[in-house]
């Protein structure tokens, strides 16, 4: 086990704190929890990538960014419009 | 151990750091926008250590180069998002994005 599978695992196991704030909080709230989420998994995704040595594997964080941010936005759009 | 491990290993543990540190904010503080401060360093700082440490291993190859572009869609794209969702919370909170009078007068 290299250290980008244990820093993937760190981060994946960090999910939790705004996984919690996703479930309790306003939506607006949640909201931003959500992005943080989207992030560390991105950068799950990344360290996942460089730990086992695929460089196939390096295309998955590029697409989980585009949707993540895609995501975020309609739902940005979303709560504020229908509050 | 190598100069280039020892450095993957800083900045690898750096950035896991300072994701610890967004993802406690953002639970530990009640307001949005204070949460969004650290939603912001969350989609800045962290992917610019974590995409250092990975290409400090893989410098010119195709991995190199899809970190690159994922380090450059987080940080530019990130700090849009955080202002779309600033101008979403103002709306929700305040009815307006613009300063409210009680905020002009100060």
């Amino acid at each position: 086990m290299n250290a980008f599978l244990i820093a993937a695992t760190a981060l994946l196991t960090m999910l939790v704190l705004p996984g919690f704030v996703v479930l309790r909080a306003r939506p607006i709230d949640a909201l931003v929890a959500l992005e943080v989420c989207g992030t560390t998994v991105v950068l799950v995704l990344l360290c996942l990538a460089a730990g086992f040595h695929q460089s196939v594997y390096f295309n998955v964080p590029v697409v989980a960014a585009l949707s993540v941010w895609t995501g975020s936005l309609i739902f940005v759009r979303f709560v504020g419009r229908f509050r | 151990m190598k100069t280039s491990d020892i450095l993957v290993d800083l900045f690898l543990a750096l950035g896991v750091a300072v994701q610890l540190i967004s993802c406690v904010g953002v639970v530990a503080f009640p307001d949005v926008f204070d949460r969004l401060h650290y939603a912001g360093t969350a989609t800045t700082v962290s992917p610019l250590l974590i995409g250092a440490a990975v290409l400090t291993r893989y410098t010119t190859s195709t991995g190199g180069i899809s970190t690159i572009v994922v380090m450059a869609l987080l940080v530019v794209l990130g700090p849009a998002l955080a202002i779309a969702t600033a101008r979403a919370a103002r709306r929700i909170d305040f009815g307006q994005v613009e300063a409210t009078d009680a905020e002009r007068s100060g």
